[in-house]
């Protein structure tokens, strides 16, 4: 009996990384929470609503807050879906989305110290909005597509918004607001919560 | 156990890479649409129904065809006989990896 040949030997090894690989994608593709983005969508709402009513459409004092809460509302919601569908956490696709999600996210909080820093408060809502969008399109490489159409639609929000700005606060919220829970309920109708 | 017999003793069915892919992928998550295992296994509609339907066919697959917002959607769910050739193929692989370790031990 002779043993298998090396090629034998890679072929396997290449064959069980590949099944590994693909039941990983598999388990994960529909992990992003639905619920999560509507919730997320909710906080964006409530933060125009205290902006406009602030009547300053990019004041600090409410979005930092806001996008804080998010970030906390997104993991949790996320894990706890995770849990549910027995998925590890920590598995291949979420990883990705991490480290595509956080320089986007820390690159976008660097340029809102900066864009304030000029006063230039009128391009923030843009700012916001094409900066989370590109992140999301990028992220979406390893997700259903409901959640590239998200990016999508960030990213034009926020285009609009640059160069319309007098209509910055009505776009954030279509944007962190309508678009979020409008994606959301989408998952949650498709992909199960 | 020479190098030819190794492969041959392959289920063919499984170690096709598409219909291995589409196993592995049902095997983690139990019903998956059409789209949904096209757009994980990055290939052709043409080529992933092919395929799907070979597996279909050995009883590996189960295929439900329905309407989901008026759009036909077709779903697939691993069989129970579909899991069992995975696992022994799975099993395969193991069994050449480490048949190769105890040759590198005894050499």
């Amino acid at each position: 009996m002779t043993a298998p040949t090396h090629e034998d030997r890679e072929n396997a090894k290449e064959t069980l990384a590949y099944i590994r690989r693909t039941m990983e994608s598999a388990s994960t593709f529909t992990a992003v929470s639905g619920w999560g983005l509507v919730a997320v969508g909710a906080v964006g709402l409530l933060a125009a609503w205290l902006a406009w009513s602030g009547n300053r459409d990019a004041d600090l004092r409410v979005w930092i807050p806001a996008a804080v809460v998010s970030v906390v509302l997104g993991i949790a919601f996320n894990v706890a879906k995770a849990r549910r569908t027995e998925v590890p956490i920590w598995s291949g696709a979420i990883r990705r989305l991490a480290w595509v999600m956080t320089p986007t996210l820390a690159v976008g909080a660097l340029l809102t110290f900066a864009v304030a820093a000029e006063g230039a408060w009128a391009l923030l809502p843009g700012t916001w909005l094409a900066i989370y969008g590109a992140g999301v399109i990028a992220g979406a490489e390893f997700s259903v597509r409901a959640i590239r159409w998200m990016g999508v639609m960030f990213l034009a929000l926020g285009a609009v918004a640059l160069f319309r700005p007098e209509f910055g606060l009505e776009l954030l919220a279509a944007g962190f607001g309508g678009v979020h829970v409008v994606i959301g309920l989408d998952i949650v109708f498709r992909h199960g919560g | 156990m020479a190098g030819s017999i190794v492969t041959e003793d392959l289920d063919r069915l499984v170690h096709e890479r598409i219909r291995l892919g589409i196993v592995s992928a049902l095997a983690a998550e139990d019903g998956m649409s059409f789209a949904d295992l096209k757009h994980l296994l990055k290939t052709t509609d043409g080529n992933l129904s092919v395929h799907a339907r070979k597996l279909e066919e050995a009883g590996y697959i189960k295929v439900s065809k329905g309407f989901e917002d008026r759009k036909p959607r077709t779903e697939y769910r691993l069989t129970a006989r579909g899991r069992r050739a995975l696992e022994s193929y799975l099993e395969q692989m193991e069994a050449i990896l480490s048949e190769a370790r105890d040759a590198l031990e005894r050499s």
